[in-house]
This record gives structure tokens, C-alpha cells and sequence, in this order.
């Protein structure tokens, strides 16, 4: 009696009620439907990066290659210009996270302290540039006149700081107890040794959210690269892979009346697509982790 | 509740403060940016630094001393630019003059073009500019106008003479009776597209090609009588356009003596009348319509032709489902005759001359000139700004420069021998020797838009393949329709004529298709005219009239 008694209360929590398993039954369903369309997309155009010239061109690929074909992966594999692309990629990928994070994370940290004077004017300062900003020619003749055209620091440099993400690295470090820090304070640790040592460590979920948010965004930016840079081969694979797709009826014209040609034309720009995106789908599974608690510790306080 | 008011108010006095300090800045900036623009630009005495003395029709240009220029660059991901390239070295070596390009991508070569030349930052040379994108340009100032410099360009002026172009170049000139481009010329008008039709499939109805949009009417009657279930004829270049089968509505116009698809102007040009007309409301434009109206209502023709990818109306060829289809000459080898020999077997198909009409053997006029080069205003206050201009008319417009800018080096990368090009063994062009190790455009950079375009028929024509040849001979022997003298808005005029332009333009695209597709009958063209009336289309007709009484007046 005591014992079904004590059961009972307990299968009524743990068990669904019945509304709550038809919501997650149709939750399912929809998120399943939402999962097939982003992921489509995505399979078609590696499916048709591994499909023959013949059966791209009848429509016959969707779900898996047809005629299997690494044709183009080969060309590509050989071209110089993609991997001289694709070393700028990285390049600047590297070098701007790195500035964009100690930039943004000292600014963010500055701003997290209460006690500081002035604080809602450098909030201020930086929310300014998200609402207003010189436009596309001040922009330009700045970077031109401060000699940075042609090399990383024309991305690295404008783009340091996201203001979206110093207001949620901001909003984490108001999050952590003040107490901590006044501990290390009375055990001697100098400002610097506090963010490095107490901080940072404690901030890591933000930190690889943070590096994943500037990582992915250098990743895919072609924009910053077309402007400052005025030479093929300083240009980022972005810039390579957009050429390819505005050029793409110029590449059925050049060599398709051979076998090699054809098949390259016909499927260049999925192979080109799966090859840059590759590494951001590598690092992503690894990085999510941090990912979702990152972004929720700063939406809490916003 | 007041309290945040107050405390708004004294964000806000904080924000004001910030965005002064931002407009500062701006104004700072903009100070900087508005050059002097000291010295009498018409002398050019000063300005001969490396330029030759004498320098006629039909010599080498070669600078007095090395110079180097600058210049935008295109970057063709087909041929992606290389220092290595014989173009350069070879350049260098007969002109005396280092071209150092600022490449951009070709995907997005105005944008970065805009902003170059907005921020004063543009090279002195900048090709590959399709009229009219340098009137935005023009009231900056920021590029020149060249018709005052053309005196240094001898052979651009010869071939202006020699080919009759002045009344093409009338057209591209602004109010102030200038032009800012120097456009590439062609000797004749280059035809682009036209019916293919498969041949296979006529021999074995007994049927010959076309000739005229009559015979084209009856060869479709018969290849329906056939096939009943399937439309003898499907059509493409129908998105990413603003006009559908804009192709077939541009070379099927040209038969009835007006433009549409492609070319099509809301203002045209009745020679007859001697005046402006709205090309959406002329006879010539109704005709087309009731011939295109009788093809789709008797189903000869896809009524999706009008609405399909590319891709699709080419499966529909390829499927057998349809058996004419709108080619050029580049789409009828490398897509249409390549995948159809793999596909279907004994299948043939060939292009046509475009069928003549009504209108008889034309083609439209003032095609003759192409995208080309604008110089930047910095340019004319450099000291060797007269040795640049020599330089751009020996690489741009003299037969050597164009020969060489399209072919190369004689003997090194080509031979020529009785009127013919052959490219040297072991190079290829577009694909012409698959085996070949280098490419004429990615490994020498000739061959390059940028720098080849225009000129003679015999150039031209020179890297026509057999198919391309046979259909330009036939359509080079067709008289060009006159064209419209000049007649250069004014700004505010200009301003007007763009507000009223688009919606008359959306209004005949719209009702050219419920026409076509039998949505709007035709005896409703009348009540068309008038909607058209509605929308200005007098006063846009009137606008341009009066700007051409005005020109003639003052020019003469």
C-alpha cells in the first residue's frame, strides 16, 4: 500500500500526461520537417559535387550521387588560385579572431565592472557604431589613408569588435560573483592576473562561443577582402568561390566541349561549396557544447 | 516614470554629443576628399612626359621613357590574372609602358568600380564599362570627358571615319554634347542569337530550314502534325532577365523592324516621321505579337517558354519534347550539339540565319558599340597624360594592338597565313585543342575582355568557329535600321524620364505576355494604348522630341 502509494505520486510526474505527448509528438514533426530542409540543401549539393556531368544536367541527382565522378575534385585539388584562397582564409580567419578576441574580451570585461566611471559612455560609444557608421566610402578612404589596404589588418581591424558579442561577453562577466574577484584582490593578484587567472578560466563557455561566433563570421566574409584587397592572390576563398558562381556561364565556355571541361562546369560550384565549408562543419560539433550555454548565460541578464 | 524621462533626456544630450563629434568627422573627412582642381586642363603642353611627337593611324606607339599606368582590372575566374603572363612582358617590351592592374573580381566589378571612383581612389584607366554606367559618373566629375581628348587618338578617329561610326557615338553623348566612354568599335554588327532547329528531325519530315518567320510558321505546323502531343517549340533566356524569351523577342523584333526582349527602349526611332516613337505602341511591335499569339494558341509553341529556367527548356530538348529552341552560337556547340549527340542518337541541329520578316533583310542599328574605357580625371593632371592617351589608342584601337591583345605574339603563340589565325600547337583557346598543355587566356593572358573587343570584320571574325562564321557571313550581308540622332537629356528632364520609364517599361513587358499567351485578346490593343497613355507615355515621347529639336538646334 505504502509502497504503490509512493509510486504513485512519482509515475504521475514522470510520466507524460497525454497533452504533453501529443505536443511532443507534433514538436517532433515539425522539427523533423525543419531538419529536412536545412539539411537538403546541404546533401544535394554534396551529392552532386560526387555526380557525373550526365545525370546533373537530366536533374537525376537529389539524395546521393549518380555517376560517381571526381573529376572536378581533382581540377580543384590542382588549382592553385583555390588553396592560395583558401591559405588567405585561413590567415585571416586566425589572425582576426585572435585580435577580435582580446579586443572584444578587454573591452567587455572593462565595461562588466560597476564601479567604473564613464561606463554608459563607452557603452554608449559602442552601441553608437551599431545603429550609425560612416558608410561604405568614409570607410574606405580611412583604411586607404591609414595604409592597411592589401594586408589582414584592413579585416582584422575594422571588424575587432562585434557589439553584439562585447553585450553578451559583458552581460557574462556581470554574471560571475564580485566576491571571487575581491578574493583574489586581497590575495595579491593584480588586474591583469584576475582576468587571466580567475576570470578567463571561469569564462570559457563564452570565450569558445565567442571564438566560434568571430571564427565562422571571418570564415564567410567576402566583402572586407574585396574591398581592401586589390590582388588575386590576397583574396579569400569566399571571394574565389563568388567569382566562380557569377563566372560560372564564362566556365562552360571555356574548354566544355571536352569530356573534362563539361563534367567541371557542371559541378564546380558544389565541390567548391562543400570544400570551404568543411572545416567550419568540423569544428562545429566540438565547439556547440560551449555554444548553447555561452549564449544562454548572457541572455539571462542581457 | 519621470525619472526615466529625465534619465532619457540626459542619454539623449550624451548622443548629441556623440553624433556632432561623428558629423565632424564626416565634414573633416569630405574636406579631405574634395581635391583642387588647379590648371587649365585644355593644355596639354606640359603634360607630354614620355608621349611621341608624331604619332599616326597605323605606327607603334613606343614612349619616349618608361612609363607605368593604372589600370582596373577584371579578374575572370576562367583566367585568373597572372604576373607571368607574355601580355604584360610583351606590352612592356613595345610600348615602353608597365600596366599595373587592381584586381577585381568579376562578380562584383561595378561595386568596387563606384567605390573607387567615389572615394578618388579609381586607377587612370578603368575598362570594361558598359554605356550608360559612366553617366553616374559624369556630374562628380570624376572621369573625363574624352570626345575633348579623342585629337590624341588617331586611330580611333580613323576607324570612327573609315567605319561611318560618329552617329553611334552621338548616342552615348551627354548633355553637354560629351562623351565620357571610349567605347570599343566594331567595324560591323555583330549578330548573337537566333532558331536552331533539329535537322535530323526535318530531313525525316521532308522538310527544309526556314528562311522567313512564314516558313518558320509552317516547318513548326509540320513537326506538330507528327508529334500532336509535344510542342515543336520551347524557349529560354526567360529568367535572371528582366524581359522573358528575351532572346527570341529581340532577333523576332528585329524581323518586324522594332526592339524588344534584349534591345528593347521605350523610345525608338521612325525614320519615316523622322521622330521619336514608343516602341510598345507601334504597329511593328502589334505584328510580333499576333505572329508570337498564333504560334502558342495553335500550340506550336511552350507557353512555359515564357517562365522556364534555361536548364529546363535545354532537358526539354534534350528529352526530345521539343525540337527548336533559341541558340547562339557558343549554347549550339558546346550544350545543345554536344549533349545531344550523347543523348539521342543520329541527332543534328543547326542554326539559322535569323528568318526574315516583314521588316526584310535588317538587323538593328547602332550595335556596333561595345563596352570600354573610361579615364579617370586624375589622369589629365599627370605629366604624361598625352603618352597615356597614345598608349590607349595603340592597345585598344589600332589593328596591331588589337591583334595583339586577341592573338598574341606572331610565331609564338600563332601563325597567320591567307586571311587565317591558327594558334600554335600545344596552345588551346575555349577548349579549340583539349590536349593542349597551355591556354591562350590562362597561360599568355591574351584573349582577355579587358583589353579584347572590336575592331575589324576580319579580326572579328577571325576566332569565329565554322558554325559562328556561316551564320555571321549570312547576317553581315543585312542592312543596319538607322538609328536616332542624338537628342542628350538635361538632368532634371533625365530625372523625370526615369520615374515615368519603369512602369511603361512593366506595363508592355506585363501585356506583351497576356497578349502572347492569349490572357488579353489582341482587339484589346487599343485599350493597351491607352493604359500606356495613362501612364506618360506621350509625355515621355514629347520629352524626348523636344530634347532632340533642342540638340539639333544648338549643334546643328
Amino acid at each position: 500500500m505504502v509502497s504503490i502509494l509512493n509510486t504513485r505520486p512519482r509515475t504521475s510526474v514522470n510520466q507524460p500526461t497525454r497533452g504533453y505527448r501529443v505536443f511532443q509528438g507534433i514538436n517532433g514533426v515539425i522539427l523533423t520537417g525543419v531538419v529536412v530542409v536545412t539539411l537538403y540543401p546541404f546533401v544535394n549539393i554534396i551529392a552532386r559535387s560526387f555526380s557525373g556531368e550526365r545525370q546533373i544536367r537530366a536533374g537525376e541527382v537529389t539524395l546521393w550521387p549518380k555517376g560517381f565522378n571526381l573529376t572536378t575534385y581533382r581540377i580543384v585539388f590542382t588549382d592553385d588560385t583555390f588553396w592560395r584562397g583558401y591559405g588567405n582564409t585561413v590567415l585571416y580567419t586566425v589572425v582576426s579572431t585572435a585580435v577580435a578576441m582580446v579586443l572584444t574580451t578587454c573591452y567587455a570585461y572593462v565595461l562588466s565592472k560597476k564601479h567604473l566611471k564613464g561606463r554608459n559612455v563607452l557603452v554608449g560609444i559602442a552601441v553608437f557604431t551599431m545603429f550609425f557608421s560612416g558608410g561604405l566610402i568614409p570607410h574606405y578612404v580611412l583604411i586607404t589613408s591609414l595604409g592597411l589596404k592589401n594586408s589582414v589588418w584592413a579585416i582584422a581591424l575594422p571588424n575587432a569588435i562585434s557589439v553584439f558579442n562585447l553585450l553578451v561577453m559583458k552581460a557574462f562577466f556581470e554574471s560571475l560573483p564580485t566576491e571571487l574577484e575581491e578574493a583574489a584582490e586581497i590575495d595579491g593578484l593584480s588586474t591583469y592576473g584576475i582576468l587571466l587567472r580567475i576570470v578567463l578560466p571561469l569564462s570559457k563557455a563564452v570565450v569558445a562561443t565567442m571564438v566560434l561566433f568571430y571564427s565562422v563570421s571571418f570564415w564567410n566574409s567576402w566583402f572586407q577582402a574585396f574591398l581592401y584587397m586589390d590582388r588575386a592572390d590576397l583574396m579569400p576563398v569566399t571571394v574565389y568561390l563568388r567569382n566562380l558562381i557569377a563566372g560560372a556561364t564564362g566556365a562552360t565556355d571555356a574548354g566544355a566541349t571536352t569530356e573534362q571541361g563539361s563534367q567541371v562546369a557542371a559541378n564546380i560550384q558544389a565541390v567548391t561549396i562543400v570544400l570551404t565549408s568543411l572545416p567550419i562543419l568540423c569544428v562545429y560539433p566540438f565547439v556547440q557544447r560551449y555554444f548553447v550555454s555561452g549564449v544562454m548565460l548572457g541572455a539571462v541578464k542581457g | 516614470m519621470k525619472n526615466a524621462g529625465h534619465k532619457n533626456a540626459g542619454q539623449l544630450s550624451r548622443r548629441q554629443i556623440l553624433s556632432a563629434a561623428g558629423f565632424i568627422g564626416l565634414a573633416t573627412l569630405t574636406g579631405c576628399g574634395s581635391g583642387d582642381d588647379g590648371g587649365d586642363s585644355k593644355d596639354l603642353s606640359k603634360k607630354q612626359n614620355g608621349a611621341m611627337k608624331e604619332y599616326r593611324a597605323g605606327q607603334q606607339f613606343k614612349a619616349a621613357k618608361p612609363l607605368s599606368f593604372s589600370v582596373l582590372h577584371n579578374n575572370n575566374p576562367v583566367y585568373p590574372p597572372k604576373d607571368s603572363w607574355l601580355f604584360w612582358k610583351e606590352l612592356t617590351q613595345r610600348t615602353g609602358i608597365t600596366l599595373k592592374p587592381v584586381g577585381v573580381p568579376l562578380s562584383d566589378y561595378e561595386k568596387k568600380r563606384s567605390l573607387l571612383i567615389g572615394a578618388g581612389d579609381a586607377p587612370f584607366l578603368i575598362p570594361k564599362t558598359y554605356h550608360p554606367a559612366e553617366v553616374a559618373f559624369v556630374s562628380s566629375g570624376a572621369v573625363l570627358p574624352v570626345s575633348d581628348y579623342v585629337h590624341l587618338m588617331p586611330n580611333f578617329q580613323d576607324k570612327v571615319r573609315k567605319w561611318k561610326l560618329e552617329p553611334e557615338l552621338d548616342s552615348i553623348r551627354q548633355s553637354d554634347g560629351k562623351y565620357y566612354l571610349l567605347p570599343g568599335l566594331h567595324e560591323k554588327v555583330k549578330s548573337g542569337y537566333s532558331l536552331s532547329f533539329r535537322t535530323d528531325v526535318l530531313d525525316r519530315l521532308g522538310l527544309s530550314l526556314p528562311t522567313t518567320w512564314d516558313e518558320v510558321y509552317t516547318v513548326l505546323k509540320a513537326i506538330k502534325a507528327e508529334y500532336p502531343d509535344r510542342y515543336p517549340f520551347t524557349d529560354r533566356w526567360s529568367t535572371n532577365t528582366p524581359y522573358p524569351a528575351a532572346a527570341l523577342f529581340s532577333y523576332l523584333g528585329q524581323a518586324f523592324g522594332v526592339r524588344a526582349g534584349w534591345t528593347y527602349d521605350n523610345i525608338s526611332w521612325d525614320d519615316k516621321a523622322r521622330e521619336f516613337v514608343f516602341t510598345g505602341a507601334t504597329d511593328g511591335f502589334r505584328q510580333m505579337l499576333e505572329y508570337l499569339r498564333k504560334l502558342v494558341d495553335e500550340k506550336l509553341m511552350d507557353p512555359e517558354s515564357f517562365t522556364q529556367t534555361d536548364d529546363d527548356a535545354v532537358k526539354k530538348l534534350l528529352a526530345e519534347k521539343a525540337f527548336v529552341i533559341s541558340a547562339n552560337p557558343q549554347e549550339l556547340v558546346q550544350n545543345y550539339r554536344y549533349n545531344l549527340e550523347k543523348q539521342v542518337k543520329g541527332a543534328r541541329i543547326e542554326m539559322i540565319p535569323v528568318p526574315l520578316g516583314p521588316a526584310g533583310p535588317v538587323v538593328l542599328g547602332g550595335a556596333r558599340l561595345e563596352n570600354g574605357v573610361m579615364v579617370s580625371s586624375k589622369a589629365l593632371k599627370s605629366d604624361s597624360f598625352v603618352a597615356m592617351m597614345q598608349f590607349v589608342d595603340w592597345l585598344w584601337y589600332s589593328d596591331e594592338g588589337q591583334r595583339f591583345a586577341k592573338w598574341g605574339v606572331e610565331g609564338v603563340t600563332y601563325t597567320y597565313a591567307d586571311g587565317r589565325y591558327k594558334l600554335k600547337d600545344g596552345i588551346s583557346l575555349m577548349g579549340s585543342a583539349p590536349d593542349a598543355p597551355k591556354d591562350l587566356q590562362k597561360d599568355y593572358g591574351f584573349f582577355n575582355g579587358v583589353f579584347t573587343y572590336g575592331g575589324s570584320w576580319a579580326l572579328v571574325s577571325s576566332s569565329f568557329s565554322p558554325d559562328e562564321k556561316k551564320f555571321q557571313d549570312v547576317m553581315a550581308q543585312r542592312q543596319e535600321l538607322p538609328i536616332g540622332p542624338a537628342h542628350p537629356l538635361q538632368s532634371v528632364e533625365q530625372e523625370q524620364a526615369t520615374l515615368w520609364e519603369t512602369p511603361l517599361r512593366d506595363h508592355v513587358t506585363q501585356n506583351t505576355l497576356k497578349f502572347v499567351l492569349g490572357k488579353r485578346p489582341l482587339s484589346e490593343w487599343d485599350a493597351y494604348v491607352s493604359e500606356l497613355k495613362a501612364k506618360n507615355m506621350d509625355q515621355l515621347v514629347g520629352l524626348h522630341n523636344k530634347a532632340y529639336e533642342r540638340y539639333k538646334k544648338e549643334n546643328g
